[in-house]
């Protein structure tokens, strides 16, 4: 297995998504690029757009999920096709609760249409986990709902 | 071995027996075959309806039964296909049984153009209704309404779209709920949740969401196809669509606030989707309020589009083209309050249905006049190109089922295995080939809603007739098929 790396689980009516990596952080970025990769096509695109997010969750689980689906509301609202996100800061709080900031880059919908595949209503927590499966290899999964 | 042992009640009908956690016992209308599929799936899959219905059958306060619907296939911790009905003071309220696109839905319109000129100018009818209605990821609707009018479709539902002077009222008769139900609280509904909606009243959406022209092409019941003004070769025009952006947020926004309520008031948590708060805690009572505004909604989006169908019903066919009427619409992703008899006695439950339509048979409370000796009809939307069907609710599935029915044929493949076995452009060939006019937004999605990913909805529709539990009245045949 790569060091790090996405793909997607069958479930029979949605899809289930993996993403792997050394550490959590990896682990979440390829989640969300496995699930980016679900709704378009996003091979070869520049990006033109480039913007933040920040989440937070009471466990690694619940980061994942609140990040997924802040993927999913920030670029429903801002009209983009998000290509990647890459995380630049996840830590445990001193309150006990997980954060995270990303950096993500997009092409606006309206010039990609084309590349459209399916619409992602959310990420569920649905055999949702984030956990190290072996020592340094992290696993992020769950089903989103289409 | 399968994770839950079955047993047979009758051809059409499988019980789990209560045993161990279960509050009540699991149901499943199925036949040999497919209960013989459902238990061979959960040897092997991961994710196992049989066992979601069991999950179900342990929470709190439920009654009855947890049921399943012969469309039954794996969820998010409810069976899709689920129907979980729960005391008001014991029971809980869960997420799982609502889902994502929050009182997805059915309305069928009847259209006064004989079949034959429907037929002699299908492509140009379908070029008009892909032009029309919005549809597609990221389609935006020609209603752009501010923060006080989102707030009005959340309370108002199909009602705001009329007041719009968009159509006449006289299509809310025939709406579920008259198309607005009360109690929906849009100071539940979080500020993102309405930005995202503020476009999208009157867009269909993507995925298995489609506007079909179709004819019926057999009757089996003369007498409640006439109630409902239907005959072979009569013309309608179904519109499959839900709560949009809006609801997916709802659920997106509630899944944590209802996993922390479930630790709170120290509710099992079985499958991680499967998480819930009673339905008289503050939580639980938040959430109603959010899905209440969900389902108005909804209600709201499909009458925008009925007016935009209209439109291009008009726009192809002129004066003819404007005798296009409700003939019923109704949802099968819900939250119900509903009033049912259980052991000789009238009880108020919250029903849950998770791709289950509500099918109320002949004298049930909330029928249009014209139906209530009848029964209420149930729209079944078929797989792409292959049959509908409009059923009728009965008395027995009011005894069984609460009142509920199956809403499609129910997935057999998952989406990866469609994606291996076809692609879009054959697909669309194949419908093309007989005679389907076929107008897509997005191609990509095309092969997995393939007609072969799912169960044989002939055979669906027949276990459900065999329980008793709904009948058919009419088979639909699609002419024209619009997908998001």
């Amino acid at each position: 297995m790569l060091s790090r790396g996405h793909e997607t689980i069958d479930h029979t009516a949605d899809m289930g998504i993996r993403g792997w990596g050394s550490t959590p952080a990896e682990a979440l970025e390829e989640a969300a690029a496995a699930m980016l990769e679900l709704m378009a096509d996003v091979r070869g695109l520049v990006p033109s757009r480039r913007s933040t997010i920040s989440r937070a969750g009471s466990d690694l689980t619940e980061l994942l999920i609140e990040f997924l689906n802040g993927l999913l509301s920030d670029a429903d609202l801002s009209g983009t096709v998000y290509l990647r996100a890459a995380v630049t800061r996840l830590e445990k709080t001193s309150d006990g609760t997980w954060a995270l900031d990303a950096a993500i880059e997009g092409v606006p919908l309206d010039e990609v249409r084309e590349r459209l595949r399916i619409e992602v209503k959310a990420a569920t927590y649905c055999g949702a986990s984030v956990r190290e499966q072996d020592p340094g290899v992290w696993v992020a999964r769950c089903v989103v709902d289409l | 071995m399968a994770r839950v042992e079955v047993r047979k009640v009758h051809d059409y009908l499988w019980e789990i027996p209560k045993s161990g956690e279960m509050n009540v016992p699991g149901r499943i209308y199925a036949d040999e075959d497919s209960i013989r599929f459902l238990l061979s799936e959960g040897k092997s899959k991961e994710w196992d309806a049989l066992l979601q219905v069991r999950n179900v059958a342990c929470l709190p306060g439920i009654r009855k039964a947890s049921l399943a619907m012969a469309d039954i296939h794996p969820g998010y911790g409810f069976p899709i296909g689920g129907v979980g009905a729960f005391d008001l003071d014991t029971g809980v309220v869960t997420i799982a049984g609502v889902g994502f696109d929050i009182n997805c839905g059915v309305r069928t319109m009847i259209v006064g153009v004989p079949k034959e000129d429907v037929e002699a100018r299908k492509k140009e009818l379908a070029d008009a209704l892909f032009r029309i209605v919005p549809a597609g990821i990221g389609s935006t609707g020609s209603l752009k309404l501010s923060a006080k009018e989102i707030d009005e479709v959340l309370l108002r539902g199909a009602r705001f779209v009329i007041d719009r002077g968009l159509e006449s009222a006289s299509d809310l008769a025939y709406v579920e709920e008259g198309g607005m139900v009360e109690g929906a609280d849009p100071s539940c509904v979080s500020a993102t949740a309405k930005e995202r909606q503020f476009k999208q009243v009157g867009t269909l959406g993507s995925g298995n969401h489609y506007l079909e022209v179709q004819y019926v092409d057999t009757v089996y019941d003369e007498k409640a196809a006439e109630a409902f003004g239907l005959a072979v070769g009569t013309v309608v025009v179904s519109i499959h669509t839900g709560s949009r952006a809006l609801g997916h947020q709802i659920g997106t926004d509630y899944q944590s606030v209802l996993r922390k309520a479930s630790e709170k008031y120290k509710i099992p948590i079985r499958e991680s989707e499967l998480v819930a708060a009673p339905i008289g805690s503050p939580e639980g009572k938040r959430y109603i309020a959010a899905v209440k505004a969900g389902i108005n909604c909804a209600f709201a989006n499909r009458q925008a589009i009925a007016h935009l169908v209209r439109k291009a019903f008009k726009e192809v066919f002129g004066a003819e083209g404007t005798r296009v009427r409700t003939m019923y619409e109704v949802g099968h992703n819900n939250l119900k309050f509903e009033r049912h008899v259980l052991d000789g006695v009238e009880t108020d439950l919250l029903i849950h249905r998770k791709g289950a339509t509500r099918a109320f048979g002949p004298m049930s409370a909330g029928l249009p006049d014209r139906y209530r000796m009848i029964g209420q009809p149930v729209l079944v939307g078929g797989t792409m190109g292959t049959s509908s069907y409009v059923l009728i609710g009965t008395e027995k599935g009011m005894e069984e089922t609460f009142g509920s029915a199956i809403h499609g044929a129910g997935r057999r493949q998952s989406r990866k295995q469609a994606l291996k076995e076809y692609r879009g452009e054959r697909i669309i060939g194949d419908l093309a080939a007989r005679g389907i006019v076929v107008r897509v937004h997005s191609k990509p999605g095309i092969a997995e809603e393939a007609p072969g990913a799912y169960k044989d909805v002939e055979n669906v529709v027949g276990i459900m007739e065999g329980a008793g539990v709904s009948r058919r009245v009419v088979r639909l045949k699609p002419m024209v098929c619009v997908k998001g």
